[in-house]
């Protein structure tokens, strides 16, 4: 197993290119346009879910409201390509960026909350988003949506068949962890990190919370705004209902099940998410009492997901002493 | 003007019930620690209990009510088993997310067992309506409904308090909220009362469900999630697990979003709830409660 | 002990009450440029927490505190570590679950100024603030003695390593002054006699050391004047010797035992 890993590191570019090319030959692969969707369904989910893991992931907040972000992204394209006519490709970080600022705003009132309040806050500013959005019409077509949302161009390709779309998801996925990678290996992921792990030690080494929190959600939000950005086209109607706090949840029990604070967490449940309730979609209402009972196990034994929390204070608090503890303990007194 | 005043009264009676759902709330985060989302689910098996002895039994109030307590207070005992037992000393996270799921499981199978469609729940209280002059040619219509909700709510909850202050009981409840492991040391089995409030408050839920029902003339299976928000955030501005508190809160929160809706639409409504828990909590991040001190 | 110099870390008439409990009442403190400093007391003196009205964690209620001069009261923590004060605490606050070179790597956050931009890009900021942060770091691991230990987990330490950990954490700041809040605690007496020369040695590489600590042996052997504080209040401070046989802080401090008196000799 080390060798492996070892393996991959030393050829850590290929790696990565072969399983890129990998994932680029899928939607060619699959032979059903069906099964084409589902893929685009975990690509998309997938870079959600890694959105609201920067949140709840790696500084540790409580976000619940992950579907309003996701819906302002959505509405920007939605509204702005049909009645302006902007590219997709335009909208895409302008979406971003909206959604950033209203997590700045979300994120004002939460920097002296703690726990469940800032949980309470994030819930009810996505409500409140959602009903605008219900309520909006000129704007947002209120309970009627926004129908016939014009296909991204991309190279003459047909982007209405999911075939090609998937080429948009994987794109937005790929940068999102490129750029998170890097992100987190800085000083500024370890910020965040410090803040998920001990904010008054955090705060006595110089860390300025507020900032770095906010910094975060804002992160967290853009990238929900981009992959709303890029769904209102993948499904070409958009209507309020949509974005209720259930998308949210559903956010939320993706990154548990995947396990949160990890990179590969967030990809690993939202496959195993969405192709449970795809797979099982001709047991109707069943399918979502089955989920409901998964998330429940899921609790039950193996709380830290099935990827594996990261070795943080998500994890349960339970540490392992090892080998290294004992060595640690015969080098104190002689240390 | 008389619309505002009627919008007040109704504000009223709906702050109440959002009270007495708050009060539920506060107690089962207060005993257990932890906070739920499958308490809208919880209210509405309250609801269907006491909806089913209108049904089979006729329409007999007290025993509604104690049907909705009943069935919301047993479902309380399966929560407890399910999302919180085993996870006292995990992150926060965990039994949330369990709660979580146990909402879309019971959302979902009574959705399948009862049918999806809603129910209507008629002439439970007689139709009557009250004209109150109020001096010149301004008046107030008060129902006997909501005459009615408001006085139950009212001794529900002196109900609640007396058992908190004058029972065993209620005494180990109070300290287990307060400290479990001084209360596990002073010979109490915290894991029972803890259950034990948790099923009260749930039970509290069930009546405050029942309640809803009658208001609104109609069972629905899909609206509970936002009651359940409206729970948390009427119990969230009480500071979480001060009772009173919580009550206020709630009071507030219904009051507030029938007010709101005079200067703009009915659509609007959870806006303006939810906005007046986020600037309360700008102003005061710790809810209404003063101090830590006043739990349970 | 009498000095001209402006001190380094001043504090004026510092009260902080909680409530009707008055923790810390009417404190003095001068802390000169190089010595350490000790402070003292019975459990419950209200040493932490004027430790933590010092450091910015609470305001205080009344009083003021003086950094080089310049008036710091009610600072937050940030910006008093910003002003390299730095600090660790008495129960611990160790980033657990990381290891011991990423905690002291966070240490290096104010050292250091990349940001998002600088990240995303990899700038030349960036990979200078990197550089700079691992050196840093391997460099105090290397003096504090667990360069080995340094991809450990830092909650797989022994209590005493994890002590060490946070004093190395603290140390990445370049801090002015280093407050220890029980650097001891916990620690058997091989492990604290080489806390304390790890602490005289510090000193004379130059950092002025302010430590609260309840190991008498300690105390009396490592720092240069010492402030005992009881019930909230200053009663007395000098050099070790003069506390040694001041009356007022045997009764207060050592009790009317006998045994406890004998710790001083």
């Amino acid at each position: 197993m080390s060798k492996v890993k070892e393996l991959f590191n030393k050829y850590q570019v290929l790696a990565y290119i072969v399983l890129l090319a990998l994932l680029c030959v899928v939607p060619f692969a699959l032979p059903k346009a069906v099964y084409v969707r589902y893929a685009c369904n975990i690509l998309m989910y997938a870079t959600l879910a890694g959105s609201l893991n920067i949140i709840n992931g790696y500084s540790g907040q409580t976000c619940l409201g992950q579907a309003g972000f996701f819906a302002i992204g959505a509405y920007t394209m939605g509204a702005l390509s049909t009645k302006f006519g902007i590219s997709f490709w335009l909208l895409l970080p302008l979406a971003g960026i909206l959604a950033a600022f209203v997590g700045f705003l979300v994120s004002l009132p939460t920097l002296k909350l703690k726990g469940i309040y800032l949980s309470i806050v994030t819930l009810g500013a996505s409500e409140i988003i959602r009903i605008i959005a219900q309520t909006w019409t000129p704007v947002t077509g209120g309970a009627m949506g926004i129908k016939q949302i014009p296909y991204p161009e991309m190279f003459g390709l047909d982007t209405f068949r999911p075939k090609y779309y998937y080429f948009i998801f994987l794109f937005i996925g790929v940068i999102f962890l490129f750029v998170t990678k890097r992100v987190l290996q800085s000083r500024v992921g370890r910020a965040w990190i410090s803040i998920r792990e001990d904010e008054i030690a955090a705060k006595s080494l110089g860390v300025q919370t507020s900032f770095y929190k906010s910094l975060n959600f804002m992160y967290g939000a853009f990238w929900a705004g981009v992959v709303g950005c890029a769904y209102a086209p993948f499904v070409n109607y958009i209507e309020a209902s949509q974005f209720s706090t259930d998308t949210g949840f559903n956010v939320l029990a993706m990154i548990v099940i995947g396990g949160q604070g990890t990179l590969i967490g967030p990809i690993v449940g939202s496959t195993i998410v969405t192709l449970l309730t795809e797979s099982l979609r001709f047991l109707e209402s069943w399918r979502y009492v089955i989920y409901a009972v998964l998330i429940i196990a899921m609790m039950w034994l193996r709380p830290q997901g099935i990827a594996g929390a990261s070795r943080s204070i998500l994890a349960g608090g339970k540490i392992k002493r090892k080998k290294q503890a004992a060595g640690a303990e015969g080098g104190a007194t002689n240390g | 003007m008389e619309y505002f005043l009627n919008q007040l009264v109704n504000g009223l009676c709906q702050g109440a019930i959002y009270a007495l759902m708050a009060i539920g709330y506060s107690v089962i985060v207060g005993v257990v620690g932890m906070v739920t989302f499958a308490y809208g689910e919880i209210m509405m098996i309250g609801a269907f209990g006491a909806y089913y002895v209108f049904q089979f039994v006729g329409i007999n109030l007290p025993i509604a009510l104690l049907a909705a307590f009943a069935s919301s207070f047993l479902l309380g005992i399966i929560v407890y088993k399910l999302c919180y037992e085993r996870f006292f000393n995990a992150p926060r996270h965990i039994s949330l997310l369990c709660t979580i799921g146990f909402s879309m499981l019971i959302k979902n199978l009574v959705q399948i067992v009862f049918g999806p469609e809603t129910k209507p729940v008629l002439n439970i209280i007689d139709n009557r309506t009250f004209n109150i002059p109020l001096g010149g040619a301004i008046s107030i219509d008060l129902k006997l409904l909501q005459i009615v909700v408001m006085i139950l709510v009212v001794v529900l909850a002196v109900t609640l308090t007396l058992f908190f202050n004058r029972t065993r009981a209620g005494v180990a409840l109070r300290a287990v909220s307060q400290n479990k492991d001084a209360a596990y040391l002073m010979g109490i089995n915290v894991k029972r009362t803890a259950m034990l409030g948790n099923c009260i408050g749930c039970g509290f839920g069930g009546i405050a469900g029942i309640l809803l029902a009658i208001y609104y003339y109609s069972i629905s299976t899909t609206t509970w999630g936002g009651f359940s928000m409206k729970a948390f955030a009427a119990s969230v501005l009480g500071g979480l697990v001060d009772l009173r508190m919580s009550a206020l809160g709630g009071l507030c929160i219904g009051i507030v979003e029938n007010l709101g809706i005079t200067i703009s639409s009915a659509t609007f409504r959870d806006v303006f709830a939810f906005g007046f828990l986020i600037i309360m909590l700008v102003l005061r991040p710790q809810g209404f409660a003063s101090k830590k001190g006043n739990r349970v | 002990m009498a000095d001209t110099r402006t001190p380094l870390l001043e504090a004026k008439g510092i009260c902080k009450y909680f409530g009707g409990l008055k923790a810390v009442e009417e404190v003095d403190m001068q802390i000169m440029q190089g010595e350490i400093f000790g402070i003292i007391g019975p459990n419950g003196a209200g040493k932490t927490t004027f430790f933590n009205v010092c450091t910015g964690i609470y305001p205080p209620t009344k009083g003021k505190i003086y950094f080089e001069g310049e008036d710091i009261t009610g600072i937050s923590p940030e910006k008093a570590a910003q002003k390299r004060i730095a600090r660790t605490f008495q129960n611990l606050q160790l980033f657990k679950f990381m290891t011991v070179l990423d905690n002291v790597k966070i240490g290096c956050h104010i050292k250091t100024s990349s940001n998002l931009f600088d990240a995303v890009v990899r700038t030349k900021k960036y990979h200078r603030d990197e550089e700079y942060a691992i050196e840093k770091s391997l460099d105090i691991l290397r003096s504090i003695d667990l360069y080995e230990y340094r991809d450990t987990m830092a909650g797989n330490l022994s209590y005493g390593m994890q002590r060490k950990v946070e004093i190395a954490r603290a140390l990445a700041l370049d801090p002015k002054i280093l407050l220890l809040d029980e650097p001891a605690a916990g620690m058997n007496p091989p492990e604290t006699r080489s806390l304390m020369e790890f602490i005289k040695m510090l000193n004379q590489e130059g950092y002025t050391i302010t430590v609260i600590e309840h190991d008498m042996k300690f105390v009396m052997n490592s720092c240069s004047r010492i402030l005992v504080l009881n019930f909230g209040e200053k009663i007395f401070e000098g050099t070790p010797d003069e506390v040694k046989v001041n009356q007022e802080v045997q009764s207060a401090y050592f009790g009317r035992g006998l045994v406890a008196g004998e710790a001083l000799k």
